[in-house]
């Protein structure tokens, strides 16, 4: 008989909790969101032995079960709900050899649940490395729970880890530590008071302040013989708890694990003191930026420009292929140059988070933030900003969203607001697109000019980010206490699996929830662009006819006049001209404007929208590129993408909040509308007056 | 025929991306976050 | 003294822990009285610290440090 049952993978960061997921359910997974909140939830189905099918879920890395951010309330919260669909049938704690004192501390609250728990000691493949040996027999006595000792680096002991899961009917549901033993008077009273509730269970809604069935923490008041306590000694009572945890696991490992530490290497001694050098520290850390950039400009140039091609050959192909008409023309020139808009940037896409992905696997990352704190604090961030500083590069959202674990409220609210400033991949298209029209090819130094002009972007971008945090930090007037722990895992080697894993993941998240918007808005204008009230546009046919009688030309050339002055009495003309007095200053017309309008949507949308308004009446099969390149401007009768106005766009994009989503985020992250609003409004401004400086220099 | 087609295709995409457009920013909007980190030292960040 | 005034390359013993200024996370990670700790390097300006505390690897900050009574163990 097949049946399901619920897996719950749990355990610290860092101890490759991911990877046993993915050993665990290969590509038979999802990542969606917990309701009505942004924490990711991966899940995915395990084929087990005797026909038992599991359903894997994956929760947030966590120290413990004393939740100090959301996605660790998330564990919790789940682990107390019995009538939650995810609640598990067994809990699966993952922890890593090398760390395995600290990482059974969570082991020890999931059993005191009394939810049946297997014990995977993972890495193993380092035992012998770091001088460990272990007792797997006494261990399991001594923790009372079967182990499985894999490592997912060579792939073993998966096998063996699936086999307990599937027996998990016969594991001990015994705690490891009786709560009352914290505080015998205390817990006595809290007995009395709930009879039938389990003690551990009604302490952690005592100290996590969550619901527990129809429990929650108010409800919890002082009664004959218990006595609330106040949160400083609570505080104390937490403390004890964890002193007692670790004098049960510093007994158990007595038993069952010897650390030889003549035999024991350690490469990280070794490399951290080159990493966190004070001065070769920075210098690696600027390498390896420059790097990322330089590859994501170059490797990504070739396929690009061959999916740019393929998008212009297949819109002429359609409009050859069907018979003419609105429809055919809304796919040849709405729905085809729009999706090219958003293809043409996979390649780089995959490029950053594949670097994001290699910097956050290896471990490199937490040294980023040893180095930065003390230089980020003076501008009023963590060393953890530049976490989301680095994967805004990505994209804003997940950034946002990794500001959790900064412990500072103002810390935390200051990198949320500045984080927009980085240059997200969505800006990359805009970027590349006008660097490729407007800066001159040439090397200095072998770099060569696009490049450096887009590395200078992105300092513009960082540049901003910590400017206005530094503005803001003393502006902002929030006490808020402050510390800072970080983990310094080992070094690894990423694993190809995880890191491509994530690589196609986040790719295709961006490319389908931008990639719906961006049709549908391309579908939107391409209809403005067609169709137009009164006269100007219904009879333009006639107009332009008589109005170049006198002049012989050709057919084609007359088309061509029909169409721009279709175009320029068209819905999305008329918006375009209204708006064009406050972009003229800063060398747009009003096509660019209307791109600005679109774009506000979500910045990528840019390109898209130059692309279907360009070829909205051109007939000849053309790139975007040489579209946009072919512009002229009305009023100068020069290019209309030239230096002056190329770098006034650039800096436009560098420093405009152009993202709903991201102001969703903002908004959802700070509980507030105030903080969002005041970000839009402050960043336009910036980019409005700076694009304004620009071109008002270069012209 | 083909014009009565196409112009019906052309609309209706367009009522299905108008929609779809409203759905995702003006009602994803009103949609509160259920629970979410308060603004000061909750203690859940 | 304090894990603050503790040199690089230095080891020692934690002796107390004002929890009332500690956060429990660091706790939780290991630091508690009677367990080693270790400095293993400094940022510059000495801050953050990057601690080897009881086997497990990890950085705090120089007034969090203050708070964590230790004796050193050897002597240099």
């Amino acid at each position: 008989m097949s049946k399901q049952i619920n897996v719950a993978l749990i355990g610290n960061p860092n101890t490759g909790k991911t990877s046993v997921f993915n050993a665990l359910t290969g590509l038979n997974q999802k990542v969606g969101n917990y309701p009505g909140i942004t924490v990711e939830k991966k899940e995915g189905v395990c084929k087990l032995p005797r026909g038992v099918k599991a359903h894997i879920i994956d929760l947030p890395g966590t120290y413990s079960l004393n939740a100090s951010s959301l996605d660790e309330s998330v564990v919790i919260e789940l682990l107390l709900n019995k009538n939650d669909k995810d609640y598990p049938d067994v809990a699966v704690v993952i922890t890593d050899v090398e760390n395995l004192k600290r990482n059974l501390l969570i082991y020890t609250q999931i059993k005191d649940l009394e939810i049946p728990t297997i014990l995977v000691i993972n890495m193993s493949d380092r035992m012998a490395y770091k001088g460990i040996s272990l007792d797997i027999e006494k261990l399991e006595k001594q923790l009372d729970t079967k182990i499985a000792l894999i490592s997912t680096r060579k792939g073993k002991g998966i096998d063996n880890l699936k086999d307990l899961i599937s027996n998990y009917k016969t594991l001990s549901i015994e705690p490891c530590l009786n709560t009352q033993d914290i505080d015998t008077a205390y817990f006595e009273g809290l007995k009395k008071a709930f009879p039938n509730q389990s003690l551990y269970k009604l302490w952690l809604v005592i100290t996590q302040d969550v619901n527990f069935g129809k429990i929650d923490r108010n409800s919890i008041k002082d009664a004959s013989d218990f006595k609330t306590k106040s949160n400083v000694d609570l505080k104390r009572l937490q403390q004890k708890e964890t002193i007692k945890r670790y004098q049960y696991i510093n007994n158990a490992l007595k038993e069952g694990q010897t650390i030889d530490l003549n035999s024991a290497k350690d490469l990280r001694i070794k490399m951290d003191r080159i990493l966190t050098h004070k001065v070769w520290g920075y210098l690696i850390f600027f390498l390896i930026l420059l790097t990322i950039f330089q590859a994501i400009y170059d490797w990504a140039e070739v396929p690009m420009d061959f999916i740019d091609s393929t998008f212009a050959s297949l819109s002429e192909w359609t409009k050859n292929v069907l018979p003419s008409g609105a429809f055919t023309s809304l796919l040849a020139e709405g729905v085809i140059p729009g999706l090219g808009g958003i293809v043409i940037f996979i390649p780089q896409i995959a490029f950053l988070f594949l670097f994001i992905a290699v910097l956050e696997e290896s471990g490199y990352m937490s040294r980023v933030v040893f180095l930065m704190d003390r230089i980020m604090r003076r501008f009023g961030l963590s060393g953890k900003s530049v976490v989301p500083l680095i994967s805004g590069t990505a994209c804003a959202i997940p950034a946002i969203m990794a500001t959790r674990n900064i412990e500072s409220w103002k810390e935390r609210l200051i990198t949320i607001l500045v984080t927009p400033f980085t240059t997200c991949s969505a800006r990359l298209p805009v970027y590349l697109i006008i660097i490729s029209l407007v800066i001159p090819e040439g090397r200095f130094l072998g770099l060569s000019y696009q490049a450096l002009t887009l590395m200078l972007l992105y300092l513009i971008g960082f540049g901003a980010a910590v400017g206005s945090a530094w503005i803001l930090n003393k502006i902002l007037n929030i006490k808020s206490k402050t510390f800072f722990v970080v983990e310094m895992p080992n070094y690894k080697l990423p694993l190809f699996k995880n890191v491509a894993l994530t690589v196609i993941e986040k790719t295709k998240s961006f490319i389908f929830g931008a990639g719906k918007i961006i049709l549908a808005i391309s579908i939107v204008l391409w209809f403005l662009a067609s169709y137009g009230p009164g006269e100007q546009f219904n009879n333009a046919e006639e107009i332009i006819t008589e109005q170049y009688a006198s002049e012989n030309l050709s057919q084609d050339e007359l088309n061509q006049k029909i169409a721009s002055h279709k175009l320029e009495y068209s819905f999305i003309g008329i918006t375009g001209r209204a708006i064009e007095p406050a972009i003229r200053p800063l060398g747009y017309d009003w096509k660019i404007g209307i791109a600005i309008v679109s774009s506000f949507a979500a910045r990528e949308v840019f390109v898209g929208t130059l692309a279907t308004i360009y070829s909205v009446g051109s007939d000849e099969e053309a790139t975007i590129k040489n579209r946009m390149a072919k512009e002229i401007n009305p009023v100068l009768g020069t290019p209309l993408f030239n230096l002056a106005s190329g770098i006034s766009l650039l800096l436009f994009y560098a420093f405009a909040m152009q993202c709903m989503s991201t102001l969703a985020i903002v908004k959802r992250e700070t509980n507030s509308w105030k903080w969002p609003i005041l970000q839009l409004t402050i960043m336009t401004a910036i980019a409005y007056i700076v694009a304004l400086i620009a071109y008002q220099f270069l012209k | 025929m083909n014009d009565i087609i196409q112009n019906i295709l052309v609309f209706s995409s367009l009522a299905i991306a108008l929609l779809f457009l409203i759905k995702k920013f003006v009602w994803a909007s009103k949609k509160k976050a259920a629970k979410a980190c308060g603004s000061n030292d909750c203690g859940c960040h | 003294m304090t894990l603050a005034d503790l040199k690089r390359g230095q080891q020692g013993i934690i002796k107390d822990v004002s929890s009332k200024d500690i956060p429990l996370k660091l706790l939780e990670m290991g630091c508690l009285p009677g367990n080693s700790v270790q400095l293993l390097h400094l940022a510059p300006f000495s801050d953050p610290m990057y601690l080897n505390v009881n086997g497990t690897h990890l950085a705090i900050r120089k007034e969090t440090a203050h708070h964590i009574l230790i004796e050193t163990t050897d002597n240099e």
